[in-house]
């Protein structure tokens, strides 16, 4: 059942059009992760789902109900800001309760809902303090914390990670993601890090310039993606694409020329086949962890240009004409800069789009 | 044991010499000096002597603590502390008050060109001098063509003489002191307002719809330093209030307008009784120096 949805949701700022049209529907507990580059308007429609910012047309409900002009506070929804957003003139327990006081709970069920979530997310010790007087990582805790004590219906997160070092971000991940399994909430969660966006999503929005690029789980966007955008956006180092010439085409096959080819020609069992004519253009996608620069049958021939040692593996440059690609290889082979490097790939991890950047 | 010879003291070759700040501080330590210290210490000292320029061959004479007894035994001078005291609470919670809902709309968002106008015209008054400001109380509260009796006209309500009656030029000077400086207070609120972190409003905004709640809880802190500084300036500037009132009044009619400062002048300038005046002065400084003391420890709380 549709728990959170949106339709037709677009916002405009003046002449200037920010989100275009935009339909996602979340059931309940579901987890869902809007991504894509900063400007994308994934911050403003999170905003407008918690009523911040005003919705220029369009309908929006939770929980069955329509709240498209309903005052942020009427909404049931809490939210975890970048900056935290804690009261600081506050205590912990302060900032916590706060929210139940103007509730108007009585004191003991306060008392005992901050204490629990205090209890969740191992800030009992800090309930005493100020904001100034914690770490970024407590303060990420405390206003996790005070959004856990409301119990709203839908857990709003803008950025939490992004201000934190590398390591308490990748800690913090997992912890959301178990607080998310603990409480069974309906969480929705903006993000511009691909790598968030696939370990928490149960579905990722990927957004770009206003609009829906492609939703989906994590696994139907790494492996199926709608467009070279997705495809780009999602996985990391990002897919490299080639530019090839289709040589020859029927039912069930496909000839491919490139001249990082091996041989100049590729040659694929491809289904959808079909749709394109020799003397088309389709860009290949290949994905860097799927190249092998040690595979016995090589499709690819490439020139070794740059390579980064990442301790247990190597991230290769490799060049043909004009265009770059990147290889992850497991080890640190041999490379020589200048020299010829091959790749293998196994084609059914070959992404094929045609030039207006949709998949084949 | 290995002595450590220490290095060669090495003076920087700062390009201008030990005496050098001093120069550029000192004319405004000497202006201050002369306006400020000086005067003071002048006062001080004349409170324990007695001193009217009007019988100079009584000399400069010590007399203890003689100006101050007769000070704090004077029945006019504890009236008009507490007529001061009077309009000091009449017109500082108007002007908080006002001044606050003034910031308040003037935070809310929308409407960029009108506020940027009105927040220039909060400052007109403030560049307004005291006795310019008691010139155009003196027109505005004319008994005949003033602005006030029109208004009052204009809902039937019959001429008033209002620097002629007792309560009605009482109600003047607040009303012109109110006019002067509620948009001081409005600026000053402002400030607090804009000082709140936006993401914090907008946590307050899913928590709670009200907007006293949003003020009290969420707003309050960020003004609480603003405030301070209000009172203590409100405060040192209501006790010497002179020149509005005088322009308008000259304290009177009768007693009614009779503010600390404008009997102090009158002890000094007319009587020519300097010493009991600068005791009374003295004293007033006190006041002020507690009142403000009060304030920082009772109200000021830096919210980060």
């Amino acid at each position: 059942m549709t728990f959170l949805q949106l339709d037709n949701i677009k916002k405009t700022f003046g002449e200037l059009s920010v989100i275009k049209g935009v339909n996602i529907s979340a059931s309940k507990g579901e987890f869902v992760v809007f991504v894509g580059p900063s400007g994308c308007g994934k911050s403003t429609l999170l905003r407008m789902i918690a009523g911040l910012e005003d919705v220029s047309s369009g309908t929006l409900s939770i929980d069955g109900k329509v709240v498209t002009y309903e005052e942020p506070a009427k909404r049931e929804v809490s939210m975890v800001f970048q900056s935290y957003a804690l009261y600081p003139h506050m205590s912990v327990f302060e900032n916590m309760a706060f929210g139940l006081r103007m509730a108007k709970l009585p004191e003991d069920e306060i008392k005992r809902r901050v204490s629990e979530a205090a209890r969740i997310l191992q800030i009992e010790a800090l309930l005493e303090r100020k904001p100034r007087a914690l770490s970024g990582g407590q303060r990420q805790r405390v206003a996790i914390g005070r959004s856990i004590v409301r119990n709203p219906k839908i857990f709003l997160f803008d950025e939490p990670l992004s201000n934190l070092d590398a390591e308490l971000r990748s800690q913090m991940r997992v912890e959301i993601a178990k607080l998310h399994r603990k409480l069974g909430a309906t969480m929705v969660y903006v993000t511009h890090d691909q790598v968030e966006a696939m370990t928490l999503a149960d579905r990722i929005v990927v957004l770009r310039a206003g609009l829906v690029e492609q939703i989906g789980s994590p696994t139907d966007l790494y492996d199926r993606p709608a467009n070279t955008f997705v495809a780009g956006f999602i996985g990391s180092p990002k897919m490299n694409f080639l530019t090839a010439k289709v040589s020859g085409a029927d039912a069930s096959s496909l000839q491919l020329e490139h001249p990082a080819f091996e041989g100049g020609t590729l040659s694929l069992a491809q289904g959808s086949a079909s749709k394109v004519r020799p003397g088309d253009t389709l860009t290949v996608g290949l994905r860097p962890e799927h190249l092998d620069v040690a595979s016995a049958t090589p499709l690819l021939r490439l020139t070794a240009d740059f390579a980064e040692n990442l301790g247990g593996s190597t991230q290769i440059y490799a060049r043909t004409g004009d265009e770059t690609v990147i290889i992850l290889a497991n080890g640190r082979p041999e490379l020589h800069s200048g020299g010829p490097i091959t790749a293998g790939i196994d084609p059914r991890h070959i992404y094929l789009f045609t030039l207006d950047g949709l998949a084949l | 044991m290995t002595s450590i010879t220490p290095p060669p003291q090495v003076r920087p070759n700062r390009g201008y010499g030990r005496w050098t700040p001093f120069w550029f501080l000192a004319p405004a330590v000497f202006t201050l000096f002369i306006i400020g210290i000086y005067p003071t210490i002048f006062a001080l000292v004349t409170s324990f002597r007695r001193y009217n320029i009007a019988r100079p061959r009584d000399g400069f004479p010590f007399v203890g603590l003689e100006n101050y007894t007769s000070v704090l035994t004077d029945g006019t001078f504890w009236a008009s502390l507490f007529l001061t005291g009077q309009f000091y609470v009449t017109v500082l919670p108007i002007e908080i008050a006002l001044g606050l809902v003034i910031a308040l709309l003037l935070h809310k968002p929308g409407m960029g060109f009108l506020k940027s106008l009105a927040r220039v015209t909060l400052v007109v008054p403030l560049a307004t001098t005291y006795a310019v400001v008691g010139l155009i109380g003196r027109l505005i509260f004319n008994r005949d063509f003033g602005v006030a009796n029109w208004f009052l006209d204009l809902f039937g309500i019959g001429a008033l003489d209002w620097l002629g009656s007792q309560t009605g030029a009482f109600a003047a000077i607040v009303i012109m002191d109110i006019w002067q400086w509620t948009p001081f207070c409005a600026l000053i609120f402002l400030a607090g307002l804009s000082m709140v972190p936006g993401e914090i409003e907008e946590a307050a905004r899913l928590e709670t719809s009200s907007k006293w709640a949003m003020l009290k809880h969420v707003q309050l802190p960020y003004l609480m330093p603003g405030l301070t500084a209000l009172l203590i300036l409100r405060s040192a500037d209501v006790l010497k209030l002179f020149d509005m009132v005088f322009v308008m009044t000259r304290g009177g009619p009768g007693s009614a307008t009779d503010l600390v400062s404008v009997y102090i002048q009158r002890v000094g300038f007319r009587v020519f009784d300097l010493g009991t005046a600068s005791a009374q002065a003295i004293l007033l400084l006190i006041i002020t120096i507690l009142i403000s003391r009060l304030y920082i420890r009772v109200l000021y709380k830096e919210v980060n």
